[in-house]
């Protein structure tokens, strides 16, 4: 099982560990430090290090390699998935998820991780009994602590351990009686070329805040259930009842979780709300290449696209870019080569552009590859699947609940070739 | 640097938690022995603080009590002696009214790890046991297992004996009770479901030691776990699958329905938001391919790059796609690797090359294309992949030889680097009598062989200057001379030297006697099994393959020139069937280069085959036995004929007819396909 776990920052310094069984020495890390001295770029290190002795399994996010030191077989999924939990843990705690907010909150870090993980096993990992067991920091508490010099460590015991339904705990009381949904789905996409699809899929999932009093009993029916090709649920989803009915029936837990996510891949056709147009040329033996760009919405059933932002990483020989957006901000950085067009909103009337000129090293030959250009954008109260929220209904509890459904579209890979 | 002064932290440290007005000052006090805790995570050694911390766990304060006792089980091991000072205070903790407080001295005394606390510990655990709060009750359980691997004979009181193996089960300590009682009753009402996502994984990992007594409760198990196959956590899905794959073992329908069935999570898995979880769930898919080629056929384009990805998971892809190559997304995979060729980074463009390579083998024309369009580009890098690339091509698949001969002939600018040069010097030694211009490119070589610093390049240098000097004498004598004279005379390495003295040495004993040391097969795709897929257990189909004696005595099969498609579809119309032959068992379900290569090791040539599991299953290959060439066609039944399905038909055509050879061609195939059949199970 995981036996020890080492935060190592950009710079390559260990600045936290923490053992659950015997002190594994951390010249362990060496081995990791090897794999991160020869990748190129931080994200290459690969996730999974064997050693003589051990196995290092590590995940970086916010620029933040955590690295599980494993000594016996354990599937490398879920350490994965652990180590993720973790970060996901620290995230909510702290806001962010820095070294300087691991660092200043280092009590309540190591408070989490000895709740989190008992002799290598996953113990408490759910956010709500978490947040029973160790008290977020808040200003106001850490103030309040300072003073009066009490802890921030829970007197009672977390009474969802005790409950019959595990991911909710017992007598839940809440004033405002709410339950707000969020379907959020993310397309990834590959256009090629000349503008048709090589590949694109869309990752959705439903974010549930559920404040209820009470144990109630929740049923969420779509419109199109058919729609969704690989679904997978939160635990207190009754699987039965959606094989059967495609109606999802649960008991809900209490606050934030992700009721479910799916997939709806490339057997349904996936709608493209942006499409590109681009001129990207590079003349042989001058030292000028011609830069043009415009974006324009499709398929978004009048939604306007939002949030949008161009990056493109131009080939090395490029100097500069001399260009002229028809609206927003550009920046080109000439060491890394990254262009990127911060537009904003699409209007549909007035599509925006960015035209100019790149100025190449002199005498260089033209370069062969050409750009890829990345495209983030936001489209509000729009699931670009189609896929719609049919009815909630609640049983189990007498009060009447507000009920709130956002739609939201984003752009996860999406990504054109020129 | 906190390694560097550590003696001067810890000497101002001591000063001051020995301080009677800082420990009367709770907050300052506590500031000081988070400081000490700050220095431990650095790395430093604040050993020597031992005493002063063990002081400072007398305290309410629970947050202060944790940092102490984090900072006790690190040194614990260190100091033996001084931590046996601490035990009465986290025994008395153990009774404090507080449960978490109990909780916390529990596990922390059992988290002491060093020889002579089990007696102390024992006594706490076992009130643990029985304690009211299910916190404490579960760190006991965990108290259990670590003091088990402590001291694996210590015998806990009878409690905890009947417990012990429940240690396994540790994490499942909310309803580990309920577990045992299911256990040992023999019924299974596991309750699965209850579990978080960890104690699932847990409990599936720990039923692989299960050993079911029937087929009846196998199935039970099975029917139970099925919704997890498609849990919403790749890991809980997986460990599904491997419960599923290992109590099925004799049922291989079972299996592959599982396969089937998780190929949706583990897709998703390859599409997750964090790259650690694609990777692993790539690796997955790899290894699930292995046994179930066919099963991601459909969803080659989730095996595409994009462009920001890490590359790990860019050379994951590429290795899956070669896998999944068929007849109908060929052109678009090619197009996709062509496009990865040139990549900013050498690394992948130079593994896409070899994946082209790959796929070479089996489509070796529109590969061989996209190939040659890459030397245009004159990168050195590209170069140098495409070259190597050849080298292997040419030599796993001979068919490609003269249109790789014709490309290298007309590349004008060689490979920079020691491997590019070496694949070069190999091709131009191997086939310099198919590339005009080999002996002058060779020349250069020769020329520049004083700058050259690499001894392999050498080597090769001089082994292909002998290939070349046997086929075109007239034109290598000369540099071969120069050659041999500066290795032998000048050159420092003794590797060289010795290699060029053994050439001069059979030089010396007459042409033909070299050409029968140094000549060989111009190609070995017997080699494929070997270098092509190594992670596959082939080491036994080899040794069995490599065998067919029985067979072999009768009949002497030889693989001749290679036949053209068009000519084996117009002899094949032309012909009469002679033969044909119901073999009684299905097609092995092996990869088609494996079996390609299986049965050009008894030199039976595959010209072409169904991709993956189409049905009807149908292959075309063809022999040459003395003085007659076989052509034969297996063919897996129609699906919808019942029964038929079962078996591979193979019908033979023959010219001119000998029917001593069909019979022993048919023997021969039948043996490699059992083989392959035997060791795909």
């Amino acid at each position: 099982m995981i036996h020890s776990l080492f935060l190592v920052n950009a710079s390559g310094d260990i600045f936290l560990e923490k053992h659950w069984k015997s002190v594994v020495s951390r010249s362990v890390c060496d081995y990791f430090f090897e794999a991160l001295e020869r990748a190129t770029e931080p994200e290459n290190v690969p996730p999974v290090i064997p050693t003589p002795h051990h196995y290092l399994i590590n995940v970086l996010r916010h620029r933040i390699y955590f690295v599980a030191v494993i000594q016996s077989e354990v599937p490398p999924l879920f350490v994965i998935e652990f180590l993720h939990r973790v970060v996901d843990t620290f995230q909510d705690y702290f806001g962010v998820c820095t070294e300087a907010a691991i660092k200043d909150n280092v009590v309540v870090v190591y408070e989490l991780l000895e709740e989190m993980l008992d002799n290598g096993f996953p113990l408490a990992t759910e956010s709500n009994i978490l947040k029973e067991l160790i008290k977020p920091p808040t200003i106001l508490r850490t103030v309040v602590n300072t003073i009066t010099g009490s802890t921030n460590v829970g007197e009672q015991l977390p009474t969802g351990q005790l409950s019959v339904v595990p991911w909710r705990r017992t007598g839940v009381k809440y004033t405002n009686n709410e339950a707000y949904f969020d379907v959020i789905e993310e397309i990834d996409a590959i256009i090629d070329k000349s503008g048709s699809t090589i590949t694109a899929e869309i990752q959705g999932v439903i974010d549930a805040c559920v404040k209820l009093t009470g144990m109630p009993d929740l049923t969420l029916s779509f419109m199109n259930p058919r729609l969704l090709d690989d679904v997978s649920f939160h635990p207190c989803v009754r699987f039965k009842r959606w094989e059967a009915e495609r109606i999802l029936s649960f008991i809900p837990p209490d606050g934030n979780f992700r009721l479910l996510s799916y997939h709806v891949s490339s057997q349904n056709l996936v709608a493209i709300p942006v499409y590109v147009k681009h001129n990207i040329s590079f003349r042989e033996g001058s030292s000028q290449g011609r830069f043009e760009l415009t974006l324009g919405p499709k398929q978004t059933m009048g939604k306007a696209v939002e949030s949008v932002l161009v990056s493109s990483q131009l080939p090395r020989g490029v100097l500069n870019a001399n260009l002229n957006p028809s609206q927003g901000t550009y920046t080109f950085d000439p060491v890394t080569k990254l262009l990127s067009w911060d537009v904003g909103k699409i209007n549909p009337q007035k599509l925006p552009s960015l035209k100019g000129s790149m100025s190449l090293q002199a005498g260089a030959s033209k370069p062969d590859e050409n750009p890829t250009i990345n495209i983030q954008f936001k489209i509000q109260q729009l699931a670009i699947s189609g896929l719609k929220v049919n009815r909630l209904d609640m049983y189990g509890e007498k009060y009447k609940p507000f009920k709130g459904i956002k739609y939201m579209t984003k752009a996860g890979k999406f990504q054109v070739r020129t | 640097m906190p390694y560097l002064g550590s003696e001067e932290v810890v000497k101002e440290l001591r000063r001051a938690l020995s301080n009677p007005n800082v420990q009367a000052d709770r907050l300052r006090y506590k500031n000081y022995i988070t400081k000490v805790i700050r220095y431990m995570t650095q790395g430093l050694d604040v050993s020597a603080l031992f005493m002063d911390m063990v002081k400072a766990s007398a305290t309410v304060d629970i947050v202060q009590k944790k940092l102490v006792y984090l900072y006790m089980c690190t040194y614990a091991s260190d100091k033996p002696d001084l931590a046996l000072l601490a035990v009465n205070t986290l025994r008395k903790d153990c009774a404090d009214p507080n449960p978490m407080v109990r909780g916390l001295a529990l596990r922390n005394m059992c988290n002491f790890r060093m020889p002579g606390m089990t007696e102390y510990i024992e006594q706490p655990i076992v009130a643990g046991l029985r304690d009211k709060a299910s916190y404490v009750r579960r760190v006991a359980v965990l108290g259990c297992a670590k003091m088990h691997s402590l001291q694996p004979n210590t015998e806990i009181g009878r409690d905890i004996n009947e417990l012990e193996w429940c240690g396994l089960l540790v994490d499942l300590c909310d309803v580990f009770i309920s577990c045992l009682d299911s256990h040992s009753d023999g019924t299974h009402s596991l309750q699965m479901k209850d579990l978080d996502s960890w104690a699932q994984s847990e409990v599936l990992t720990f039923l692989l030691r299960y050993r079911p007594r029937s087929d009846d409760e196998l199935f039970d198990i099975l029917s139970l776990l099925d919704a997890f196959l498609l849990s919403s956590h790749a890991h809980v899905a997986v460990a599904t699958l491997r419960l599923f794959l290992h109590l099925a073992s004799a049922h291989p329908t079972v299996q592959a329905d599982a396969l089937l069935r998780t190929s949706a999570p583990l897709l998703a898995t390859c599409g997750a938001a964090s790259r650690e979880l694609r990777f692993a769930g790539l690796c997955h898919v790899q290894q699930v391919m292995r046994s179930q080629p066919g099963l991601f056929g459909t969803h080659y384009k989730r095996f595409f790059c994009g462009y920001s990805e890490p590359s790990y998971i860019k050379f994951r892809k590429m290795e899956i796609l070669v896998e999944l190559v068929n007849d109908e997304n060929v052109a678009l995979v090619l197009e996709e690797l062509r496009s990865y060729c040139t990549d900013v980074s050498p690394e992948l463009a130079q593994a896409a090359i070899a994946a082209i390579g790959r796929i070479a083998r089996t489509y070796s024309e529109k590969c061989l294309d996209i190939l040659t369009g890459l030397l245009g580009l004159k990168q050195d890098h590209i170069t140098s992949a495409v070259i190597q690339t050849f080298r292997d091509l040419v030599w796993f698949c001979p068919q490609s030889t003269a249109a790789v001969c014709q490309t290298v002939g007309a590349c004008v600018d060689s490979p920079q680097d020691s491997e590019g040069k070496q694949a070069l010097l190999w091709l131009l030694g191997e086939h310099g009598d198919q590339i005009s211009s080999a002996p002058y490119v060779m020349e250069g070589y020769i020329d520049g062989l004083k700058t050259e610093l690499s001894s392999a390049v050498k080597m090769e240098l001089l082994t292909a200057a002998v290939k070349m000097f046997l086929c075109r004498p007239a034109e290598t004598q000369d540099m071969l001379g120069r050659l041999l004279h500066y290795c032998i005379e000048e050159e420092s390495d003794v590797c060289v030297r010795d290699r060029a003295l053994l050439y001069y040495r059979l030089l010396q004993r007459g042409v033909e006697e070299t050409r029968k040391v140094v000549t060989g097969p111009k190609s070995d795709p017997s080699m494929s099994v070997l270098t092509g897929r190594q992670e596959e257990p082939i080491s036994d189909t080899d040794v069995t393959l490599s065998s067919p004696d029985d067979a072999e005595e009768e009949i002497s099969l030889s693989l001749g020139p290679p036949l053209s498609h068009e000519t084996f579809e117009k002899m094949w119309l032309d012909l009469e069937t002679l033969h044909r032959q119901t073999l009684g068992f299905p097609r092995p379900r092996a990869a088609p280069d494996t079996l390609q290569a299986a049965l050009q090791l008894v030199k039976i040539q595959t010209l072409a085959f169904t991709p993956g599991d189409t049905v009807p299953w149908k292959a075309y290959i063809y022999t040459r036995s003395t003085e007659t060439l076989i052509l034969a066609e297996l063919l897996q039944g129609d699906q919808q004929a019942p029964g038929s399905d079962e078996s591979l038909v193979v019908s033979v055509k023959q010219q001119p007819v000998n029917q001593h050879a069909i019979r022993g061609f048919v023997s021969v195939l039948k043996s490699v396909l059992q083989t392959l059949n035997v060791d795909t199970l």
